[in-house]
């Protein structure tokens, strides 16, 4: 059986990104070939193991692809990646059948500091936002800041969700908060600015374990509401794929 | 024959290596020695291979006890070395013979100092790296009392001439300032800040004591980004200058969250990242336009000086019979990466 393939958009550019990365961006306007295409592109530099490059970090539209100056170059990195995009081409990109998680949250309280504000914002009242923000099979787009964060387009909202005036000293693990038009999970406490309207009692991350996250782009993932009575019996269990 | 040492006053000190290349692709910072040169430097001078696990110290007065004897070697910023209460040089081998003191006192001029243990030490590792990771709570925290173990210990090398150095190896020292001058070159979205880029390299900048491992704030006149619309989140490099405020310029360093949604205005160049390590509140920084090219060159250029002191030290220690065998272990098969 032929593998399935995905078009990469004729049109690329790629930009210096000083002497020790590229960052390499699908122009084609389809934001999800782009996706596709950028993720692709990652997924082959990371398999075709490169002397002197370090690793790809692919986002939306683009890909920053990382390398040591001494071993190779901008130049040469820049002939390898358009050299992968014509074999993508050829071949198509290996599609990988997506896994889904299913995330418990607490919605609102101390759990969720920003829920009634982001509420207010879009003139909806907090079950309303808890119903948009569950119905909704989110695709994992790309690992973010901190620590693998899973950035999703967030949920069906009348307006973007601004980020706050003064971001947190501390969010804590498993915070889950949306700003602009995205969503995302707090796989560590760190600094934030987005909104959070929930926390998962489930862990996300551990550093003792490998792979860190259990999800990789283009996985899916589904939030559904839990009492605040289940926090504590749920708190410590890994988040992991459904069977 | 393994060897150990023991932290007495461990200051502001990490175990680190230089960095995890691995992480970036799993959303974490690749971290490490924030001074790249002088951490090779120091693990090339102790007979140990470029990466291997070392002490970064930052700004802080330092001491550890040698529980039996060890080669160490101590480089990056100035500062005062003395082992067993005698004055030692920086960028050299130093013999520390069992139940002395290794004291680092004084850093100055610059900010961080490495000291390289021949045989290196055990340290847990994440990805490949023992570099720490603060968001993940990843890292060896060392302590008063932590003790160390080192893979290979050395007999003291002895001068029979004294006062004599004893070692002439060769290597030119970075030269450490308080205004350093910082090679970057044009950032992907330089365009967005229209004229107002130029002001990067007509003004001066003072390094703000909120800096740290993730990134140097500057303040100074600030570029002015000439659009309004979103930016989506994508990779941004080690080196990246960003504007996020109207107060400061940010330039992100080895600890920098992955990814992130402002326009890069110019990036500072690998050697360059080096001489930022070492920048001190209030030092004063001055931009300087470079290309790629250039960069590249020059960061070879620095390579080669560290292979050539490679040679030198592998002649000389194999002559003194130091670290027999220490290339054994590059001998294990590939890692699957």
């Amino acid at each position: 059986m032929p593998a399935p393939t995905i078009a990469a958009p004729a049109a690329l550019e790629i930009h210096e990104s000083g002497d020790a990365a590229l960052r390499v961006v699908a122009t084609s306007g389809n934001a999800e070939a782009d996706w596709a295409t950028v993720h692709s592109l990652a997924g082959w530099l990371a398999t075709a193991g490169v002397d002197g490059v370090h690793g790809a970090v692919p986002t939306y539209d683009s890909v920053l692809v990382e390398f040591d100056p001494y071993l190779t170059s901008a130049r040469q990195v820049r002939a390898f990646v358009l050299l992968a995009m014509r074999q993508l081409d050829f071949t198509g990109a290996t599609v990988r059948e997506p896994r889904r998680f299913e995330v418990p949250v607490v919605y609102g309280g101390s759990y969720g500091p920003d829920l009634d504000r982001v509420a207010a914002e879009q003139g909806m009242d907090a079950a309303d936002v808890i119903a948009r923000h569950t119905e909704k099979t989110y695709v994992i787009r790309c690992l973010g800041a901190p620590a693998g964060s899973p950035m999703m387009d967030g949920p069906d909202f009348p307006f973007p969700v601004p980020r706050l005036k003064d971001p947190r000293l501390s969010v804590p693990a498993g915070a889950v908060s949306v700003a602009g038009r995205q969503a995302v999970i707090a796989p560590a406490t760190a600094p934030g600015g987005w909104c959070v309207i929930g926390q998962t009692p489930l862990t996300v991350l551990d550093a003792t374990r490998e792979p860190l996250v259990p999800y990789v782009p283009g996985d899916e993932l589904r939030f559904h509401a839990i009492p605040e009575a289940d926090f504590d019996s749920l708190a410590g269990q890994f988040l992991e794929a459904r069977p | 024959m393994t060897g150990s040492f023991v932290i007495l006053q461990p200051g502001h000190s990490v175990a680190t290596d230089l960095g995890r290349t691995k992480g970036p692709a799993f959303g974490l910072p690749v971290n490490g020695a924030l001074d790249q040169f002088s951490a090779k430097a120091a693990n090339i001078l102790a007979g140990n291979a470029d990466n291997e696990p070392l002490l970064e110290l930052t700004a802080l007065d330092f001491r550890m006890r040698a529980t039996t004897d060890l080669l160490i070697a101590v480089t990056g910023a100035p500062l005062d070395l003395t082992v067993g209460g005698r004055d030692c040089p920086q960028w050299e081998p130093v013999s520390v013979r069992a139940g002395e003191t290794v004291a680092v006192r004084g850093i100055r001029t610059g900010l961080r100092a490495y000291i390289a243990v021949h045989g290196s030490f055990a340290v847990p590792t994440l990805l490949g790296s023992c570099a720490p990771d603060t968001v993940v709570g990843f890292g060896l925290k060392l302590i008063e009392g932590t003790e160390l173990a080192t893979q290979r210990t050395t007999a003291p090398i002895t001068q029979p001439h004294y006062g004599l150095p004893l070692f002439r190896l060769g290597l030119t020292k970075p030269d450490f300032t308080t205004h350093p001058v910082i090679d970057v070159t044009d950032g992907p979205d330089v365009a967005e800040f229209g004229t107002t880029a130029d002001l990067l390299f007509t003004s001066q900048y003072t390094v703000s004591p909120r800096s740290n491992h993730i990134g140097l704030r500057l303040g100074g006149a600030l570029p002015e980004r000439q659009l309004t619309s979103e930016v989506l989140s994508r990779g941004v490099p080690v080196g990246a200058i960003e504007v996020p405020s109207r107060e400061e310029l940010l330039v992100l360093h080895r600890g920098r969250g992955v990814t992130a949604g402002y326009p890069v205005l110019a990036v500072v160049t690998s050697r360059s990242l080096d001489v930022l390590a070492q920048a001190r509140p209030g030092h004063t920084i001055t931009f300087r336009k470079t290309t790629v090219a250039d960069a590249t060159a020059t960061h070879r250029a620095a390579c080669l000086e560290l292979d050539r002191l490679r040679s030198t030290i592998q002649t000389v220690f194999g002559l003194l019979g130091i670290g027999a065998g220490e290339r054994w272990h590059e001998l294990s098969p590939a890692s699957g990466s």
